[in-house]
C-alpha cells in the first residue's frame, strides 16, 4: 500500500462524495438541521396543538354534588372553558354519554370513605374520563383543578371554623425538594439523548457513502475501472474506508455541534414553557472523549456497512442488506437506556453499546479510564476483525469481479462453513 | 469530423524517466507475453469450466494483436487476466516484463486497459478524470497538468473539461475514456471490444485512434467478434474458441493457410469446419495451419 495513491483514491472519493445529492443530504445537512427543525416542530406542533386544546370547552357533568358544595358549579363555570352539562338519569347513562364522546368528565360526588377525615360536609369526588381523548384528558385536569381550589378554601375555613391550624385538619401531607440544580437536569437530559443521536447520526452518516462507493460502483460499472488502476487493492479499499468513515465523523462531529447551537435557542425555551430549568454544558474532558468515541463508532460502522454493501449490485440491493446494521447497533443502545449504570468491564466488550455508555459517562462527568481504554480497544479489535473479513473477501474472485449472487451470510456460510472448494465462478 | 485533432501525444520522455518501471522486454522483444494462460471457473451446473485453456501469443511494440471470437469464446477472460483483473489458474503472461500474479500493480502500471464494462466516474469533471487516472497510475506529478493539458486540446475536450462526465454525449465520454486510457503513456493497450454499442461514425474514429496509439509504437491487444475491425486494424490475428487460440497469424498468413479470403471465411473455416492445420507462427497458442490446407474457395484477386 502506498500512502499516495490512497490520498488521490481518497480525494477522488470525497470530490465525487460532495457532488451527489443523497450523501450530502444524509450525511451534512441532516446532522446539522435535525435537532433545529426537529424542535422546531415539536414547539410548533406543541403550541398548535396546546392553541387548539385551550380553546375548546370542556364539557362537564356533575353528580350527586351535595347542596352545601355549590360553589365548585359556580367556579366550573367562572373558568370560561367548562360547560357544566346537565346530567340525565344515572351515573351509568352519564358514563354511556362519555363513551359516545357527548360529554368530556364525569365530576361524581360521593360520600367519603371510612378512611378519609371524617369532617361534616366531607366528600369524595370521583373523575370519569376517556384518556385517550386529548379533551378528556384536558377536561379532567380543568375539573380537578378546580375542586383541589375548592378543597382548599373549605379545609381552610373548616380549620378556621374549629380554631385549628390548617396542616393539623389536613392530619400528614408529602412534601417533595427538588436538589437537582439546573445544570444537573440539562446533564441528565444530555446524557440520555446525545449518544443515541451520535450513534444514529455516524451512522447515518456511513450508510449512503458506503452502498454508493461499493454496489454503487458496481451499478454505475465504474468497479472493474477501479480495478484496473495501478493502486494495489489494499490502497483502493484503505482509501474507500477512510473516505466512509471520514463521513461518518463529518456527520457526528456536526450533529453534536448542531445539537449545542440549537439546544440555548431551541430546547432552553421549550423546557421553560412546560416549567422545567435546564442549563446545558459538558465537562471538557467529555469532548476529547466523543471525538474518540466518534471515530471508533465511524471505523466500526463503515467497516460492517462497506461488507454488507459491497455484496450487493445495485444500490437499492445494498440499502436492504445495510439496514440491519442499524438495528443491531440500536437494540443494546435502547436497552441501556434510562438505566444509572455505568460502563462496567461487561459491557465495555460489547461494541458501539461501549462507545454510547462511554459517552454517557464522560457527559455526566464520570471518566473511568481503564474502562475507557477497554472500550477503545474493544472497539479498535472489532474493526481489525471487520477489515481482516473484508481482506478475504476481496480475495474471492467471483466477489471482486462481481459475479457472486448472494448475501454476506450465504458467502460465509459456503466458504467457511461448508468450505466448498471452488476455485471461482464463472464472471 | 475527425475524432481527434492530432495524433495522440506522448510523453515528453527525453525529459523524465516514466514513472512505470521500464523493465526489460522479453528476450523475443515481446511487451506482451503469454504463455499456456488458463482460467477455470467453477459452475454451478456445469462443474469446472476451462474458459481460457493453455493460450500462448506474444504481442510487441507498434503492433496491434486482435483476439478474435464469438461471444464466450474466451476473450473477455484473457483480457481480464492480463489487466490482473482476474488471477490465472495456470501458465504465465508477463507485462513489460512484469508478471501478472507477482507484479500486479506494476502490469497496470503499464498498462491501458478499456472496454465497455469500464465506465468513468460520472461526477467527476473531464479534467478531474483525466488527473485523477494520470495520478492514480504514477505519471509524474509535475507533469499531470501538462499531460491532461495536450489530451484535453487533442481529443477537443477543452470546451467539455469542466464538466462533469455523467452530463456529456456518449461521443464525448468515449473520448474522456481514451483520453484516461493513455493519460500515463502506457506501453501496453488493452482494448476489450471498444465499439460494442458504438455507431459506425465513432465506431470507425475509435478503429483510428487504436490506429495511431500503435503508430507511437504501443503494444495493443484488441479483441472483437466484428470481423472487419479485425481486418482493418490487426497485425496479427488469433482466432479464439471455447478457450483455445485456434490460429493465429497476419490476414495474409491466414488466407494463404486456409486459401479463403474473407476473414469471416477463415473464421468459419476454424470455429465451425474444425480447420485442419494451424498457422505457422511459432509463439502462437493451438496449431499451425499448413500450406496445403483446404483451398475450395478462391480468393478473389487483390487490388
Amino acid at each position: 500500500m502506498r500512502t499516495s495513491e490512497i490520498l488521490v483514491i481518497y480525494a477522488q472519493e470525497l470530490r465525487s462524495a460532495v457532488r451527489e445529492r443523497s450523501i450530502v443530504l444524509n450525511s451534512v445537512l441532516l446532522p446539522i438541521f435535525l435537532y433545529p427543525v426537529m424542535f422546531w416542530l415539536i414547539i410548533t406542533g406543541v403550541t398548535f396543538a396546546e392553541g387548539l386544546a385551550e380553546g375548546a370547552r370542556s364539557r362537564v357533568t356533575v353528580v350527586g354534588l351535595p347542596e352545601e358544595h355549590q360553589e365548585i358549579l359556580d367556579s366550573l363555570r367562572a373558568t370560561n372553558v367548562v360547560e357544566v352539562v346537565e346530567a340525565f338519569g344515572t351515573r351509568t347513562e352519564s358514563e354511556a354519554r362519555l363513551a359516545r364522546g357527548e360529554l368530556d368528565v364525569v365530576a361524581e360526588f360521593l360520600p367519603p370513605a371510612e378512611t378519609i377525615l371524617r369532617l361534616p360536609g366531607n366528600f369524595e369526588v370521583s373523575l370519569v374520563y376517556d384518556r385517550s381523548l386529548e379533551r378528556s384528558r384536558r377536561a379532567r385536569q380543568r375539573v380537578e383543578g378546580v375542586v383541589e381550589r375548592y378543597r382548599e378554601r373549605w379545609l381552610s375555613r373548616e380549620a378556621r371554623g374549629m380554631a385549628i391550624s390548617r396542616e393539623e385538619i389536613e392530619g400528614f401531607r408529602i412534601a417533595g425538594r427538588d436538589v437537582a440544580t439546573q445544570q444537573q437536569l440539562g446533564t441528565m437530559l444530555l446524557s440520555e439523548t446525545l449518544p443515541l443521536f451520535l450513534v444514529v447520526m455516524v451512522a447515518i452518516g456511513c450508510f449512503i457513502p458506503a452502498i454508493d462507493t461499493t454496489a454503487g460502483e458496481r451499478e454505475r460499472s465504474t468497479w472493474e475501472t477501479t480495478l484496473t488502476l495501478a493502486a494495489s487493492r489494499g490502497s483502493i479499499l484503505a482509501a474507500k474506508y477512510l473516505y466512509v468513515a471520514t463521513l461518518g465523523v463529518l456527520a457526528g462531529v456536526l450533529n453534536v455541534a448542531a445539537m449545542f447551537l440549537s439546544l440555548g435557542a431551541v430546547m432552553r425555551p421549550l423546557f421553560s414553557r412546560a416549567g422545567d430549568q435546564f442549563q446545558f454544558s459538558l465537562p471538557w474532558l467529555a469532548f476529547p472523549v466523543m471525538v474518540l468515541g466518534t471515530v471508533a463508532l465511524a471505523l466500526f460502522f463503515a467497516a460492517a456497512m462497506m461488507i454488507l454493501a459491497a455484496f450487493a449490485r445495485t444500490f437499492k440491493e445494498g440499502q436492504g442488506m445495510v439496514t440491519p446494521v442499524y438495528w443491531l447497533a440500536l437494540i443494546p443502545l435502547v436497552l441501556g437506556r434510562g438505566t444509572e449504570t455505568t460502563l462496567t468491564a461487561f459491557s465495555a466488550a460489547i461494541p458501539v453499546a461501549n462507545v454510547a455508555m462511554m459517552i454517557r459517562d464522560a457527559v455526566r462527568g464520570v471518566f473511568l479510564w481503564p474502562l475507557v481504554v477497554e472500550t477503545m480497544l474493544v472497539e479498535v479489535g472489532a474493526v481489525l476483525l471487520l477489515l481482516v473479513l473484508a481482506r478475504t473477501i476481496l480475495n474471492f474472485e467471483e466477489f471482486l469481479i462481481g459475479s457472486y449472487n448472494g448475501s454476506l451470510w450465504r458467502f460465509l456460510r459456503e466458504r467457511f462453513l461448508l468450505r466448498r472448494a471452488a476455485t471461482s465462478v464463472r464472471p | 469530423m475527425a475524432f481527434l485533432a492530432g495524433t495522440i501525444p506522448a510523453a515528453p520522455r527525453r525529459d523524465f524517466r516514466p514513472p512505470v518501471s521500464a523493465s526489460p522486454l522479453s528476450t523475443s522483444g515481446a511487451a506482451v507475453w503469454v504463455e499456456g494462460l488458463t482460467k477455470t471457473f467453477y459452475d454451478e451446473s456445469r462443474g469446472e469450466v476451462h474458459a481460457v485453456d493453455g493460450v500462448n501469443f506474444q504481442c510487441r511494440p507498434g503492433e496491434i494483436f486482435g483476439l478474435l471470437g464469438a461471444n464466450g469464446a474466451g476473450k473477455t477472460t484473457t483480457m481480464r487476466m492480463l489487466s490482473t483483473i482476474l488471477r490465472p489458474s495456470a501458465g504465465t503472461a508477463r507485462l513489460m516484463g512484469h508478471d501478472v500474479v507477482a507484479e500486479p500493480e506494476e502490469v497496470r502500471a503499464n498498462l491501458g486497459f478499456y472496454s465497455a464494462s469500464t465506465a468513468l466516474y460520472p461526477r467527476l469533471t473531464a479534467r478531474e478524470t483525466l488527473e485523477f487516472f494520470a495520478r492514480v497510475n504514477r505519471y509524474p506529478p509535475e507533469l499531470v497538468a501538462g499531460r491532461v493539458g495536450e489530451l484535453v486540446h487533442r481529443f477537443g475536450l477543452a470546451e467539455f473539461q469542466n464538466a462533469r462526465v455523467e452530463k456529456l454525449s456518449s461521443g464525448m465520454k468515449q473520448k474522456v475514456s481514451i483520453a484516461r486510457t493513455v493519460v500515463h503513456d502506457p506501453p501496453v493497450l488493452i482494448f476489450d471490444e471498444p465499439t460494442v454499442g458504438l455507431d459506425v461514425i465513432n465506431a470507425l474514429e475509435m478503429q483510428e485512434v487504436i490506429r495511431e496509439i500503435r503508430d507511437e509504437g504501443k503494444a495493443i491487444i484488441f479483441s472483437t467478434h466484428i470481423m472487419s475491425e479485425a481486418e482493418k486494424l490487426c497485425d496479427t490475428i488469433a482466432i479464439i474458441h471455447a478457450g483455445h487460440i485456434l490460429a493465429s497469424g497476419s490476414l495474409e498468413d491466414h488466407r494463404r493457410a486456409t486459401g479463403k479470403y474473407y476473414l469471416e471465411d477463415i473464421f468459419v473455416y476454424y470455429v465451425r469446419d474444425g480447420g485442419a492445420l494451424p498457422v505457422g507462427r511459432s509463439d502462437a497458442g493451438g496449431a499451425a495451419p499448413g500450406a496445403d490446407g483446404p483451398t475450395g474457395d478462391l480468393p478473389p484477386s487483390e487490388g
